[in-house]
């Protein structure tokens, strides 16, 4: 057997195996697609909400069953997680079984809690899998909110304590008539 | 006769100077409260959903903080004055004493809430949380100022103390108040998880937050914080209940 033709073989194995630990690894990811059909960019002030739109198919010809899918927020100015309290009511959302091609919509109301910037991709998980479908990241450019409002809360401010005040004179006004009646 | 004595109440609560100071005083920590809250930059920054949960606690912290204590004599006065007898001598049954003592109490909880509204109106501009806030601050204060009304008076037919009727309301508001203040963070384990879901205070402050900050606005959605409320009213009653059969009417005056 001459040299090129070993050379020929050993690629053709190699490729071979290559190929088939590429299909092994292929078969442990959950046959999911996770499609995020909102904006790449979601941009707001501190307070507002927007909604993360996304759908969840099931690529697959079996039924998957007992899916988790969560979001995950990261702030990207302190590289840190964002702990989801206040920024969305709905941690999770379980989806029992996935037929087939089927589709399912998931839908997040986020709510922008403070500024900055944030990567916010939705994650789907199965015990079918080690491995978790991700989705594609979603940025969010959260500006801050002044609640600055001192020309409505001074009139109320000041001025409930000083009718409480006129309402405490004319009810001893009242009271000390009521008493030099008396006498 | 509950309704006599109920206005009997009111009048001897809100026609003298102590009383009305004391809406005074709400109404300025009301208004410092919200000014501060909307001209200060810093604390400007805060989320308006944030910062009306914070007004929120405010208002009915200061509520049971007053209702607490003018409950805590509302009826020992009556011993410690010496016009219990008087009173019992007429045709007033004990339940027409304690209810129309009750009315009166959530009376002064209903001005402290009247006397909020404003702050919670201009406070909730521009966020379409002005109607929620209200209905639910309104729900939520009654629930838990009729359970501590009906626990303090409970302990005011045992002790007919007002010194010791108050040192008692008032720890037992701190033993609430406390926890609700702690971040959820330190409520994960068990025993405070539990406290955290029985306590008052603490359900009325996560029900505000689910209200304000989650815009869960609807009652069912509320119910796991409305319903702990509504036992604790139960719980209240019960109590006084068995203290007013325990309450003997004699001995009212003392013998010296």
């Amino acid at each position: 057997m001459t040299d090129m033709k070993k050379i020929v073989i050993i690629t053709i194995l190699v490729s071979l195996v290559s190929l088939l630990a590429y299909k092994t690894q292929a078969d442990t990811n959950l046959p999911l697609v996770l499609d995020i059909l909102s904006s790449k960019d979601l941009n707001g002030i501190a307070g507002d909400f927007v909604t993360v739109q996304a759908q969840i198919t099931n690529i697959s010809k079996q039924p998957i069953t007992d899916i988790t899918t969560y979001l995950s927020l990261v702030d990207n100015e302190n590289k840190l997680p964002v702990d989801l309290e206040d920024w969305s009511a709905e941690k999770g959302l379980f989806i029992g079984t996935i037929e087939p091609n089927q589709v399912f919509p998931l839908n997040w109301k986020i709510h922008f809690v403070k500024a900055g910037i944030y990567s916010l991709v939705i994650v789907a998980t199965s015990p079918a899998s080690e491995t978790p479908q991700v989705s594609r990241i979603t940025h969010f450019k959260v500006s801050p909110k002044h609640n600055l409002n001192p020309a409505k809360v001074l009139p109320v401010a000041l001025g409930v304590p000083i009718i409480l005040l006129f309402i405490m004179g004319a009810i001893n006004y009242r009271r000390q008539r009521e008493e030099d009646r008396q006498i | 006769m509950i309704k006599q004595l109920w206005l009997k109440e009111i009048r001897a609560e809100l026609y003298t100077w102590k009383s009305t100071l004391w809406l005074l005083i709400a109404s300025l920590l009301f208004s410092f409260t919200s000014y501060l809250l909307l001209t200060n930059k810093e604390l400007s920054l805060l989320d308006q959903t944030e910062l009306l949960w914070l007004l929120g606690k405010i208002i009915i912290g200061v509520a049971f903080l007053i209702i607490a204590i003018d409950a805590s004599s509302t009826i020992t006065t009556e011993f410690e004055q010496e016009t219990a007898e008087s009173l019992f001598l007429s045709p007033i049954s004990l339940k027409d004493f304690i209810v129309g003592k009750f009315l009166a109490s959530l009376t002064l909880w209903a001005m402290i809430f009247i006397i909020a509204i404003p702050y919670i109106i201009v406070a909730s501009s521009g966020s379409n949380l002005a109607l929620p806030f209200l209905v639910y601050t309104a729900i939520l204060g009654t629930l838990g100022i009729a359970g501590l009304i009906t626990i303090i008076f409970g302990i005011s037919l045992l002790y007919r103390s007002a010194k010791n009727t108050l040192t008692t309301a008032l720890v037992i508001l701190l033993a609430f108040s406390i926890p609700a203040l702690f971040s959820s963070t330190l409520k994960t384990n068990t025993v405070a998880d539990f406290f955290s879901r029985i306590n008052p205070i603490d359900n009325i402050f996560s029900s505000l937050d689910n209200v304000l900050v989650d815009y869960q606005t609807s009652l069912l959605q509320n119910v796991k914080y409305l319903l702990p409320l509504l036992i604790f009213c139960i719980v209240g009653w019960v109590f006084l209940v068995s203290a007013a059969k325990r309450f003997k009417k004699e001995g009212v005056i003392k013998n010296d």
